[in-house]
């Protein structure tokens, strides 16, 4: 057990090490020569998680919006200030934090996975051989075009989610989209915490993820076992900074 | 025009073969149950492993998730001094919905991952091939057991779950909202959200077997050496996230309409 | 030129390699022989400094390489090449842009002398004209002499060589032993780790026999032949025998 958590301890610490040398890395202007490389990740991590970020938002936003006004019709037959609540709601938790936990799902294991192959033929070694440094060519384009789309994808996932839920509404229970739309809950506050959280989940999933992938042992293996500890510490880590920005959100707004 | 509808027709197309494909399996997988095929010391292996490997992160992510919910609906009750609607609210959203939903997705990640990449490198390395030619059927021995074993896993763990995240709700009901646990705890009960909890524990279910199929499916078609392990694992979380909320829906819709 | 000094590496807890002592003088082609897959791979991974030795030092021209890091190891790198067991072609790059790759982390040339010196690195080693192509399109024994160019790109003269035959044909194989004797340079080292035994003969000035981690055996071709060792034997009149990966 404590050596579970020293094992533990140490990682965290590796962890904070690749952070802080993509972050120098990445005010180095190191990205500037390899602008092509950060368009490829911008690509491979926004563009193509699109259909994915649409499909499970929308499913999000319709069952939420199902299931509240299920259990509201029971109690007080009061429509009005549901529309209000569930945009708040989506735009201060559910729309970053459910996209960031897609983001750390299929782009977590993509980098690993993507990442752990090159250790496995080893790339990084030939990298390493060239005088190249693999934070440099391999984790800072992840590193900004991550932080960059899930920005972009968490605001996207919010108007998904939104729009889908206004429908249920409409459909199942006949609430115009008027009285649905409405932004009258929605503060500043929320805006902001929603944007922080993006931020949050956007720079830390791709460290995780590449220090997942650069640390693969053995063959194909150690390539599965990479892609799963890169799933699993992305999505725990989303799972904990939600819970850290929530806390500070609150204690800033009503401390 | 005629090369986007190409493109449009070609996934749809790819979909309806991969869903066709992950039912074909869920069929195999069925079939050797009658009458039972299945290895069961494999089937003890796989519930252990599937168990020891949940357990902790089902744990660790439930208390969490209680937590952040209490702080959500506390931003309400700090609006409009309804505190006694706290239970109430973050029980619901936990039962429901949240709760299983994040388990299920934190489940796919630790279990349905580590599945498609131990299969995965099993085919890669040709161990799969290997059980073919000593005559062994690779469905009944090696996908039904972790079926079952991810299904039944699951179920426990958001049962167990759930009342973990109301712990870790509770904690911050105290700290942060200065609503004592004995009071949170009767707000829960009071809300009478048994029928939600049965739904969440049925979603839980549902979400294994979903989660087993998927993870199955991905590894057993894995190929191109470590970096086709890898990629397998990837579309593997990705497919398994969606059918997560695929059928979340569909099973809140049927609650709903019963 | 390098001097080995009781080296030794485990991995998890099992010992891959002992207190190796050996020195290759300036202008030799070693060939490392001997049974099993592990050790000897891991010992030009030592040479070069991408790992490091749990205990004993690896001095070249008098400087050792223990406890440097990536950056302080720059330097003695940009005198040394590697040949990599898989190529480990960049595959996000075009060929051209691989064997230029050196180059431009060294940053000395303009990109019209990069371009000529890649075009002439690809003629010699008998792929002119491929640069737009990339890894995935090319046979292995092609991807092999690519790797080779961009080893060789950067004027490196101490060159290392992981299984250089490994998965080709015996006449791909035979061209790119003869491209090992051509790029060898006088004023460097050439270390050579293979099981093609047969071909290696016609290359390698001196061997080094590895069995179970330690050193069997060090000398030249003659030594060896004359030699009554069983291990030895096994190794040289017998067919070369291909390690299980």
């Amino acid at each position: 057990m404590s050596q579970a958590i020293a094992q533990w301890m140490d990682s965290m610490v590796r962890l904070g090490r690749l952070f802080r040398q993509t972050f120098t890395s990445v005010l180095k202007g190191s990205l500037r020569r390899r602008r092509s490389q950060l368009i490829v990740q911008m690509y491979e991590i926004g563009n193509k998680s699109v259909l994915f970020i649409t499909a499970t938002l929308s499913i999000l936003g319709m069952i939420s919006v199902f299931q509240v006004l299920k259990q509201v019709e029971k109690i007080v037959p009061d429509f009005s200030m549901i529309g209000p609540a569930f945009i708040q709601m989506m735009i201060r938790e559910f729309g970053p934090t459910i996209t960031g936990l897609m983001i750390a799902t299929r782009v977590g294991s993509g980098i690993a996975a993507e990442v752990g192959s090159m250790v496995v033929t080893e790339q990084v070694d030939a990298l390493r051989m060239s005088n190249a440094k693999p934070v440099d060519y391999l984790v800072a384009p992840r590193f900004v075009a991550c932080g960059i789309q899930t920005m972009m994808l968490s605001i996207y996932g919010v108007v998904v989610g939104v729009i889908a839920g206004s429908i249920t509404a409409y459909v199942f229970w006949n609430i115009s989209f008027g009285m649905f739309l409405r932004f009258d809950l929605v503060q500043w506050g929320d805006v902001v915490s929603g944007l922080l959280k993006a931020l949050a989940y956007g720079f830390t999933i791709p460290i995780v993820a590449s220090q997942a992938g650069l640390e693969t042992k053995g063959g194909s293996e150690g390539v599965g076992a990479a892609t799963t500890r890169a799933v699993v510490n992305a999505s725990f880590a989303v799972v904990i900074l939600d819970l850290l920005l929530s806390g500070f959100s609150y204690l800033v707004l009503y401390g | 025009m005629t090369s986007f509808l190409t493109r449009i027709g070609g996934t749809v197309r790819s979909l309806v073969v991969l869903t066709g494909g992950m039912f074909l399996l869920l069929m195999k997988i069925l079939r050797s149950f009658v009458p039972m095929a299945c290895d069961s010391r494999e089937t003890w292996r796989a519930f252990y492993k599937v168990g020891v490997k949940g357990f902790p992160i089902v744990v660790l992510t439930a208390l969490f998730t209680g937590a952040i919910m209490v702080l959500q609906s506390g931003h309400y009750v700090a609006r409009t001094g309804a505190t006694s609607l706290l239970g109430w609210a973050a029980g619901f959203a936990v039962f429901a919905e949240i709760g299983p939903i994040l388990i299920g997705l934190m489940f796919s990640g630790r279990v349905g991952a580590n599945n498609t990449a131990e299969l995965g490198t099993m085919v890669v390395t040709e161990q799969v091939d290997a059980l073919r030619s000593l005559a062994i059927e690779p469905t009944a021995y090696l996908v039904a057991p972790r079926f079952l074993a991810m299904t039944l896993m699951l179920f426990l763990l958001t049962a167990m779950g759930d009342l973990f995240a109301l712990v870790g709700g509770a904690a911050t009901a105290k700290v942060m909202l200065d609503v004592p646990v004995g009071i949170f705890f009767q707000q829960v009960v009071d809300a009478q959200l048994l029928d939600e909890y049965w739904l969440g524990l049925l979603k839980g279910m549902v979400f294994g077997m979903s989660i087993a199929v998927v993870s199955c499916y991905f590894g057993l078609r894995a190929s191109g050496g470590a970096a086709g392990v890898g990629r397998a694992v990837n579309a593997s979380v990705v497919a398994a996230a969606i059918s997560i909320f695929v059928t979340d829906y569909v099973v809140a819709l049927l609650w709903g309409a019963m | 030129m390098i001097d080995v000094r009781h080296l030794s590496i485990s991995y998890e807890g099992s010992p891959v390699l002992t207190d190796m002592t050996f020195r290759v003088a300036k202008g030799t082609i070693l060939g490392v022989v001997g049974a099993g897959g592990v050790g000897k791979s891991v010992l030009l991974k030592l040479l070069c400094g991408l790992i490091q030795p749990d205990d004993g030092d690896v001095q070249i021209d008098g400087l050792s390489i223990r406890g440097l890091d990536d950056d302080a190891l720059a330097d003695l790198r940009r005198r040394m090449g590697m040949l990599f067991q898989n190529y480990a072609l960049f595959d996000f790059m075009t060929v051209g842009e691989n064997v230029a790759f050196p180059l431009e982390q060294a940053r000395e040339d303009s990109p019209q002398d990069i371009q000529a010196k890649v075009s002439e690195r690809l003629s010699e080693v008998g792929l002119p004209g491929i640069e737009r192509m990339y890894p995935r399109e090319l046979s292995g024994g092609m991807k092999k002499r690519v790797s080779l160019a961009r080893a060789t790109i950067a004027g490196a003269n101490i060159l290392l060589y992981d299984d250089p035959a490994a998965g080709l044909d015996p006449v791909t194989s035979s061209k790119i032993f003869s491209l090992i004797r051509r790029l060898h340079s006088s004023e460097g080292v050439s270390v050579v780790v293979s099981h093609d035994i047969d071909r290696m003969v016609g290359v390698c000035d001196e061997w080094l026999v590895l069995h179970q981690g330690r050193i069997w055996f060090m000398g030249d071709v003659h030594a060896v032949r004359a030699s009554n060792d069983p291990v030895i034997a096994t190794l040289f009149d017998t067919q070369p025998q291909e390690a299980v990966r």
